[in-house]
């Protein structure tokens, strides 16, 4: 299989193991912000929309959906690769986010390699809040182009 | 076989049917849509202007507005209506569900207008019953996409734990 590389983020030889990713700190997640992902994503579980729901079953009002916190992971990685670059991208949801958290994504390369024909990169993820809790961890995949 | 707790009437007690494992169910169709990706990158905050609009994609070098990496949750919620239905039939109490792991492989290039398959089979699952009644599933659903081409395009993979 041949892919057109895509304008380029970033090339294979500026990427170094150890390098961190441009980390990505989002505003307070809102109960909108929850509304409108629900729409987005298809995830209606009230659990993410519905203050009731949380009270009742003893987690404090509303959590934020985990995607909505892969998403920012996500988006820190379209930042740094660019969106056809990922190959793999897998997380582990660690925490619930409530409301008014604020997330910071961060990450490490972790591997340089070949594969396919193609340069590859690997790293490991994380999402925390401002209290440095974690929510999310994970790992990518990602291919580069080379510089002509 | 012998009749499950979950199969149970009047009972709150559900737990997973490991009978389930390495079955498939039957496949959902999803058209790409430009306007899911826009929504999915605005909810997020994503400013980006390569997922909000096709012009500025193309300015940037794509031929069209790129998934985000996070769209293939949408072809699931979307595009797979009957999956609450599954994960019920596979005795899962859809009311406890948590999510654990969620992992994509992008194995091609996916773009607006593609319309895709995708089939879930249930990879993994186990559970643990306590001696209280308490029960812990954890379930591992696997989907593969394939395009109009008949090309695979991607595969996900979801872990969800269930706690009663």
């Amino acid at each position: 299989m041949s892919r057109t590389m895509l304008p380029a983020k970033i090339y294979f030889e500026d990427v170094q193991v150890g390098d961190e990713i441009p980390k990505l700190v989002t505003a307070p997640v809102t109960h909108l912000q929850l509304v409108r992902y629900a729409g987005a994503s298809g995830d209606f579980n009230p659990l993410h929309t519905d203050p009731k729901i949380g009270e009742m079953i003893g987690v404090g009002g509303i959590i934020a959906h985990g995607m909505l916190i892969m998403g920012f992971v996500g988006q820190m990685l379209s930042d740094y690769v660019g969106p056809q670059a990922l190959r793999k991208f897998g997380v582990r949801f660690k925490g619930m986010t409530h409301l008014n958290d604020e997330i910071t994504c961060t990450g490490t390369i972790t591997e340089k390699y070949e594969e396919n024909g193609e340069g590859r990169i690997a790293g490991k993820v994380q999402a925390a809040d401002q209290n440095g809790d974690v929510k999310v961890t994970g790992t990518f995949v990602a291919a580069l182009p080379r510089r002509a | 076989m012998s009749r499950r707790p979950g199969k149970q009437e009047g009972t709150q007690c559900r737990m997973f049917d490991t009978s389930k494992v390495g079955q498939s169910f039957p496949p959902f169709t999803i058209e790409v849509a430009r306007c899911k990706v826009h929504e999915l990158a605005l909810a997020i905050g994503d400013t980006n202007p390569i997922y909000h609009s096709r012009e500025a994609a193309q300015e940037a070098g794509y031929p069209d507005v790129p998934l985000f990496p996070t769209s293939p949750t949408t072809f699931a919620f979307w595009g797979n209506t009957n999956m609450g239905k599954h994960l019920v039939d596979m005795g899962l109490n859809v009311m406890r569900i948590l999510h654990g792991e969620e992992e994509y492989e992008y194995l091609a290039p996916i773009y607006p207008g593609d319309v895709l398959t995708g089939v879930v089979t249930v990879a993994e699952g186990k559970s643990r019953q306590g001696r209280d009644g308490s029960s812990l599933d954890i379930v591992t659903l696997e989907t593969l996409y394939t395009n109009q081409e008949g090309q695979e395009v991607l595969k996900a993979r979801q872990t969800i734990v269930v706690r009663e």
